[in-house]
């Protein structure tokens, strides 16, 4: 797995106040399925990369980006097309 | 799929509150705690943190995310700071910070990393360095109930001067046969140490930590290499990855 | 509209002086560097890095890490400004100008008007073609004399800087042309398709 400045990685935790936001309710603890490797993890559990610019949350087992979310000053943005489902 | 959890409260919507500090608590000589009044708290669960919110005269903002450090049970909300060099946050709440001050903060916020005294099992806490801070809030949680799990604090620390709580964790554990604390020292350790001299590794993890059949309740927090590290292990050692829980510090946002 | 509490004694570390017209709106002078990036640090290994100019479905141009370094460097002095609202002043970047990409390719003219940079990790960022030519963009490689670091975009990364630093793609790998224009990865996420810092364009809408 590629490398990264590791320390600059944070996880969904740090996410949960946007994605809160997002979705006006706590998915932290939601499990989440990637598309691509077909892992399962917690959504807290996820690696979170650009945490200020909004976020982009990671499989842990494949990098394969699983949800994007920003917030705007005209409103909020998330993409999931990297995640085949997610279960609340 | 993986039992339920158990049942949260229903969620608010995040607000900015104000947050005014009524004490300040000398951690280490990096590390303090804040002891903060925020009207209208709700309460939180331990392992969530909260947002702040600095405005300095003329505008400029900065944000970070701390852990909750208290239980839900204590009067005051404490949030426990490291001071990172060249931060433009902590050396602020560190070094500057009064009592009577304020800021702003929201929360509480995460519904993952949470631990509550109805979840059964042994609880294993592995902590590194300030990731300690919500893994406290569990064991201040732990402290004040009944009955109590089977509970490991695994604690790795660069020395015994850096182990925040120290004195309070070591009462803990006096207290209580069913707690039990091992602090792995990285950098430096006292005269006839005979405890782990290094980082935690596989053969202390085997000595310590509940073995998988338990069915821990497992939360790791800290520095990011330090949870990935751990985490690792704790799969080898042959833990359901589901049962593992992390929670990734960074740099603490400096 | 509320003003926030302030908070007795806070300022920002890292703020510096700056003459206010270096300034564009809403943003603080930095004095260090700070690391954003969307995926992990891409393991490169400068024997197997390649870079492509891409038409359609033909490779215009492609070269290896010493071709590349063989081509004509351009040395830049100037400012630097993140969406994140960090600016940092008085940087200097070496790399290879688009307008000398093109010319090594044999291109005399771009052959359309927009651009997709492809980056490792599958980042990437579109621009107008306008907005690369005459020296406004390059491929750098170089940071105030020094290899790029990787955690910064080494071994190299696009640069813009007229336009947010989010357009000055890391990691980068190809130049794709394109007829008709695109959104990259931040720009289909609610930030601004432009990104130009005097006139605050960050986010979509703005």
């Amino acid at each position: 797995m590629a490398e990264n400045g590791s320390q600059h990685v944070l996880d969904g935790n740090a996410a949960a106040g946007l994605l809160q936001e997002i979705f006006d309710g706590e998915i932290t603890s939601a499990l989440i399925q990637c598309d691509a490797c077909d892992s399962t993890e917690a959504v807290g559990s996820l690696r979170l990369y650009a945490s200020t610019m909004g976020a982009v949350l990671r499989c842990n087992h494949c990098d394969s980006v699983l949800m994007r979310a920003v917030r705007t000053p005209h409103g909020h943005w998330i993409e999931m097309k990297g995640a085949r489902c997610l279960k609340l | 799929m993986r039992a339920i959890e158990s049942v949260a409260p229903p969620v608010r919507r995040l607000e900015w509150q104000l947050a005014q500090v009524r004490e300040i608590v000398v951690e280490t000589i990096r590390v303090k705690s804040l002891r903060i009044h925020v009207t209208g708290w709700q309460g939180h669960r331990p392992g969530q943190h909260v947002d702040i919110r600095l405005t300095a005269e003329g505008g400029y903002q900065a944000q970070r995310s701390y852990s909750i450090a208290s239980a839900p049970e204590d009067e005051l909300l404490a949030l426990t700071v490291e001071r990172v060099n060249n931060g433009e946050v902590s050396p602020y709440l560190v070094d500057e910070l009064r009592a009577g001050d304020q800021f702003e903060l929201r929360g509480p916020i995460g519904g993952y990393f949470v631990w509550t005294a109805d979840m059964s099992g042994p609880l294993c806490l592995i902590a590194g360095g300030a990731g300690v801070a919500p893994l406290m809030a569990m064991l201040r949680h732990r402290d004040g109930q009944s009955s109590r799990p089977l509970t490991l604090l695994l604690y790795s620390s660069r020395s015994l001067d850096d182990v925040i709580y120290r004195e309070e964790l070591d009462a803990m554990a006096r207290c209580d046969p069913k707690l039990g604390i091992v602090y792995a020292l990285t950098r430096k350790q006292p005269e006839g140490w005979t405890g782990q001299r290094g980082r935690i590794d596989k053969a202390l993890l085997a000595r310590v930590c509940f073995p998988p059949e338990q069915n821990p309740k497992i939360f790791v927090c800290g520095p990011t290499t330090f949870v990935e590290y751990v985490a690792t292990l704790l799969v080898e050692f042959g833990n359901d990855p589901l049962s593992i829980k992390t929670e990734r510090f960074g740099p603490t946002g400096g | 509209m509320d003003t926030a509490p302030i908070s007795r004694g806070f300022k920002s570390r890292r703020e510096e002086r700056a003459p206010k017209n270096r300034l564009p709106p809403g943003q603080h002078v930095t004095t260090d560097f700070p690391v954003l990036s969307a995926g992990p640090t891409p393991l490169n290994t400068l024997e197997k890095w390649t870079f492509v100019v891409q038409l359609g479905g033909s490779q215009r141009g492609k070269w290896n890490w010493t071709e590349f370094e063989a081509l004509p460097q351009t040395t830049k002095k100037t400012d630097i400004h993140c969406v994140t609202k960090w600016s940092k002043l008085d940087t200097t970047w070496q790399g290879v100008t688009f307008d000398d990409l093109l010319k090594a390719a044999g291109l005399a003219e771009p052959p359309a008007p927009y651009i997709m940079a492809h980056c490792d990790g599958g980042y990437t960022t579109n621009l107008p073609v306008a907005d690369l030519i005459d020296g406004k963009g390059m491929i750098a490689t170089r940071y105030e004399g020094l290899p790029i670091p990787a955690e910064h975009g080494g071994p190299a990364r696009l640069f813009v800087p007229h336009l947010y630093f989010w357009k000055s793609a890391k990691w980068v790998r190809s130049m794709r042309f394109m007829e008709r224009d695109e959104r990259g990865f931040w720009e289909s996420l609610g930030y601004h398709n432009y990104g130009d810092p005097w006139k605050e364009q960050r986010y979509e809408g703005d």
